[in-house]
């Protein structure tokens, strides 16, 4: 009976990596550091590439929550407010509790925060952008009523410890960037839940016609998200030593860039950890090479902006030339 | 490649010769050719991905050719878009329409005309509109006011046909037009091909469904990989087997293999009891055995689909109980189904089965993972058993991990019941298992489905096609309106009589009202029934139970109380052998001649008879109203 299945063409294996599309984005990634090392001497120094890996963590954290949301095909434009608001309550709550308690505190409003957005949009069917939109707008607010329209500041010096110890001359901002990319690339390749988030986005009715649990996983995504803000400001908060009712202002667009740049469908059900961490990689570096070369910061937004554009119009054309089979 | 023999006919409308198109770097059509002449319908057939849509796609302007020359009335033919081409007088009527849902039947047919400009005269269009669907012999058949949306498939491609019409098409091309309609629709839709054909248009018919080909084409041409293999043959030259060896390349044999089933069959193992899930069913019952292949026969919208998403607790239940071996289980999500034993294979392939972005291996394992405990993939648990299924699937392990959108539509629905095999069920539900899968695989899907009976499984398949149905089913469920309303061993009906019990209530209300008067007016028993030889189907009864009929059910003439009349069928009166019951049979033919069946009346038998003429006469009247002037 074999002889009657149409063979399709099988790609070599080699060809599949070439052209699959981390491959492309780290191609990218590395052209645009040989460019910005070429066009300044500090770029590649020591010094700068952990300055690179260090400006990395909070979008870097913020982008895989929004990777897993992006996944099923929502979006998340609440994180930035999430990061304001739950770096209010940190900040407040390191006034009243130890630092081991408030942090799990912060985490767990952020989680819950984005267990409330899940729930209206997975049980209720309402529409991500809309509902994370108003989450956005709650969440400012309240940041602002909370904070008394001022920063807050006197944290206890304990807490930048998670920035500035280090392992093996790593900090532990930067190793926990890595660590984190690695468990979450783990558990959307290799666990029932990471594929079924996959599958939810490629295609949710075939989802739930094979008896996967779409209900769950289509919530747990906004409690990562929401979870994930939560943690990147304790990052944040650690560095600059006080919480800023305005933090993380425009940090969903940001974190949606990279995801989009590593090469994630907003569609959903295509993209990969590696692709978003590529993207974070991409953008820092762009503004980081801006920087060194002494371009004015109001040009940043082109750059990437411009970026984002050429990396979809050279995906979809790639796409276009190849679907046509 | 074969010729034909030139005839007396008529000048080609439209020779295509060596045609090519390359997508990418696949090449769809490399040596393609079609003849169309005026007056002719002409069947192009493949299996599927064999290049008859593309070919059809770019006549009708939807894409344009790499290479080859096609004439149109004499001139080269080089169209830029669909717009030149229905300019030109080519239309294609496609599957899937094209049709605005939310514009009425008649703004639909004259689309076209809405991009002129100047003021639309609605009078005019109206009854241009009205002229055109008389042509087609469905005048006052389709309300020009109603929206597109609430319209049935068949209704659609009458507008699609119509809209052709508007711009006075002299070519139509038919891409598989009937694989959405219901037996009696595609004969509905064949007589409208005819008209069109006598009327002088070249006419061709995409299908890969032969008995069809055979109905109407005058002459066939066969794409296989792209490349004509047989070119302008006439039909009346070859049979099914001829064309099957060209469309595949070699012999398959018979399509269905016959299954000795019977032995085989052990309990029930899954109940469905008063079923209702508003507004598609309303009340539908059945029961399969472990090692048979139960078949839910019926037209499309009758229920069935919605009846088993139901079940599979895709959509809401009102009513109804399910038993899975004996116990009622609520089944409330997909999973619940699963854990149950239950395994299903959704009618839309794309939209419900597939998960396009992933490989072959994760579509094959998807279920498997969905009912896997561990927080990993459980992608080891069940190695041996996926081997043993890409052995039987003839799917070698390295292409495991290509994207499933790679293969072929039989290749891929293999794949999706292996994925269901794979979870262990005890009771298999298939929704159109064959739809959109080329003949050569089709064959290999029933052996799947027969292997899984044979190996205990309870299998139930829904299907439009009614051949298929009788192919491989031991027993059929006829379901109408969302009712069950029959139940019957496959090898008791026929295509025929599948057709009449699946009529939608609206088509028998008149028959059912007639039963109604004369069980009324005399007092009696009076039914509907088929009968062939000593096999007896009811469809329909009113009044006293004294025929012994029961609707939905097979019979013996003997075991019924009326044996004698329905032995004799004399048109009078039949008094049984008791004396207790007299029975007038009546025959109804339509306007070809087909049998309807019977309309019976029974009554005791110490009543003085009526004439039995009257009765004929109001039989008669059934199938000669003004509704089957137009069929």
């Amino acid at each position: 009976m074999t002889d009657t299945i149409p063979t399709p063409r099988r790609p070599n294996p080699l060809g599949g990596i070439v052209r699959s599309l981390e491959f492309r984005m780290l191609g990218l990634a590395l052209l645009l550091a040989i460019i910005l090392s070429l066009s300044s001497p500090y770029f590649l120094t020591e010094r700068n590439i952990f300055n690179i890996l260090d400006q990395s963590v909070v979008i870097g954290i913020v982008a895989v929550g929004m990777t897993f949301v992006i996944l099923t095909g929502g979006i998340d434009l609440s994180v930035g407010a999430v990061f304001g608001l739950t770096g209010i309550v940190l900040a407040l709550a390191l006034k009243a509790i130890p630092i081991v308690l408030a942090v799990p505190v912060a985490v767990a409003a952020g989680a819950g925060i984005g267990l409330f957005s899940g729930v209206l949009i997975a049980v209720f069917g309402l529409a991500p952008f809309v509902v994370t939109l108003g989450i956005m707008a709650i969440g400012r607010s309240l940041s602002f009523i909370l904070s008394g329209q001022r920063s807050i500041s006197g944290l206890p010096p304990d807490l930048d410890a998670i920035v500035y110890s280090t392992f093996l001359g790593i900090p532990a901002n930067v190793l926990f960037l890595l660590a984190l990319y690695l468990a979450a690339w783990g558990y959307l390749t290799y666990t029932k839940g990471g594929r079924t988030i996959y599958a939810i986005g490629s295609n949710v009715e075939a989802a739930r016609a094979a008896g996967l649990s779409t209900l769950v996983y289509s919530i747990l995504p906004y409690v990562v998200s929401g979870a994930l803000a939560s943690v990147a400001v304790t990052f944040s908060l650690a560095q600059v030593m006080s919480a800023d009712p305005l933090a993380g202002n425009g940090l969903e667009l940001d974190a949606i860039a990279a995801v989009v740049i590593g090469g994630a469908s907003l569609y959903g059900g295509r993209g990969s950890i590696i692709g978003t961490l590529l993207g974070v990689l991409i953008m820092v570096m762009i503004r980081n090479g801006l920087n060194l070369m002494g371009v004015s910061p109001f040009w940043q937004g082109t750059a990437i902006g411009s970026i984002i554009i050429i990396a979809l119009l050279a995906e979809r054309l790639i796409n276009m030339r190849s679907a046509r089979g | 490649m074969l010729q034909s023999n030139a005839q007396t006919r008529a000048e080609a409308l439209l020779t295509a010769r060596r045609v090519s198109k390359a997508f990418g770097r696949t090449q769809a059509l490399s040596d393609a050719a079609l003849t169309l002449r005026p007056g002719e319908v002409v069947g192009l057939l493949g299996a599927n991905g064999a290049g008859k849509s593309t070919l059809s796609r770019i006549i009708s302007g939807h894409i344009q050719p790499s290479g080859g020359e096609v004439r149109f009335a004499g001139e080269p033919l080089t169209l830029t878009s669909t717009r030149e081409a229905l300019r030109r007088g080519i239309a294609l009527v496609a599957q899937e329409t094209s049709l605005a849902p939310d514009l009425t039947v008649l703004e639909n047919i004259f689309l076209p005309d809405l991009a002129t400009p100047g003021r639309l005269s609605f009078a005019r269009m109206r009854a241009k509109a009205n002229d055109l669907l008389r042509m087609l012999g469905h005048e006052h058949v389709l309300p020009l006011d109603a929206e597109v949306r609430g319209l049935s498939a068949a209704q659609r491609q009458l507008v699609e046909i119509a809209k052709a019409l508007a711009l006075d098409a002299r070519l139509v091309i038919f891409d598989e037009p009937t694989a959405s309609l219901s037996a009696t629709e595609v004969d509905r839709l064949f007589d409208i091909m005819a008209r069109l054909r006598d009327g002088g248009r070249a006419l061709a018919f995409v299908s890969h469904r032969l008995e069809e080909v055979f109905a109407i084409c005058d002459r066939v041409t066969v794409l296989r990989e792209g490349h004509c293999v047989a070119e302008d043959i006439a039909t009346s030259t070859l049979t099914q087997g001829d064309i099957i060896q060209h469309m595949v390349g070699r012999d398959i044999g018979a399509i269905y293999s016959a299954r000795t089933p019977t032995e085989s069959i052990g309990e029930t193992v899954f109940e469905v009891r008063g079923l209702r899930a508003m507004p598609w069913v309303r009340d539908m019952s059945f029961s399969v055995r472990r090692g048979e292949i139960l078949g839910l026969g019926g037209l499309v919208g009758a229920g069935r689909s919605e009846a088993v998403e139901a079940i599979w607790g895709l959509r809401a239940r009102q009513a109804g109980e399910i038993l899975v071996r004996g116990q009622a289980v609520p089944l409330r999500r997909p999973a619940d189904a699963v854990r149950a034993g239950i395994g299903f294979v959704a009618e839309d392939r794309r939209a419900q089965n597939i998960v396009p972005d992933m490989s072959v291996r994760e579509n094959l394992m998807l279920a498997q993972m969905g009912q896997h405990s561990g927080f990993g993939r459980g992608f080891g648990k069940r190695a041996d058993r996926v081997a043993d299924l890409l052995r039987d699937l003839g799917l070698p392990a390295d292409r495991l991990d290509q994207s499933l959108l790679n293969f072929s539509g039989g290749m891929q629905q293999k794949i999706i019941i292996a994925r269901w095999l794979l979870t262990e069920p005890e009771i298999l539900i298939l929704d159109e298992p064959t739809k959109g899968v080329d003949i050569g695989t089709r064959s290999q899907v029933y052996r799947m489905l027969q292997d899984a009976a044979d190996a205990g499984l309870a299998v139930i398949v829904i299907s439009s096609d009614f051949e298929e149905l009788l192919g491989i089913c031991e027993r059929i469920i006829v379901v109408s309106d969302g009712i069950t309303i029959a139940d019957l061993p496959a090898d008791r009906l026929t295509e025929e009589k599948l057709t009449l019990l699946a009529a939608p209530r609206t088509s028998t209300a008149r028959n059912q009202a007639l039963l109604r008067d004369l069980a009324r007016e005399h007092g009696g028993d009076a039914f509907w029934t088929l009968l062939d030889g000593d096999g007896i189907i009811c469809l329909a009864q009113a009044g006293a139970e004294l025929a012994g009929l029961v609707p939905g059910q097979a019979a013996e003439a003997q075991k019924t109380h009326i044996p004698a009349a329905l032995t004799a069928r004399d048109g009078v009166f039949v008094t049984e052998a008791d004396g207790q019951r007299q029975t007038l049979l009546v025959q109804m033919t339509d306007r070809r001649g087909h049998d309807l069946g019977w309309i019976g009346l029974t009554l005791p038998g110490d009543v003085p008879p009526p004439p039995p003429d009257g009765i004929r006469g109001r039989v008669r009247a059934l199938t000669r109203g003004p509704e089957e002037e137009t069929a």
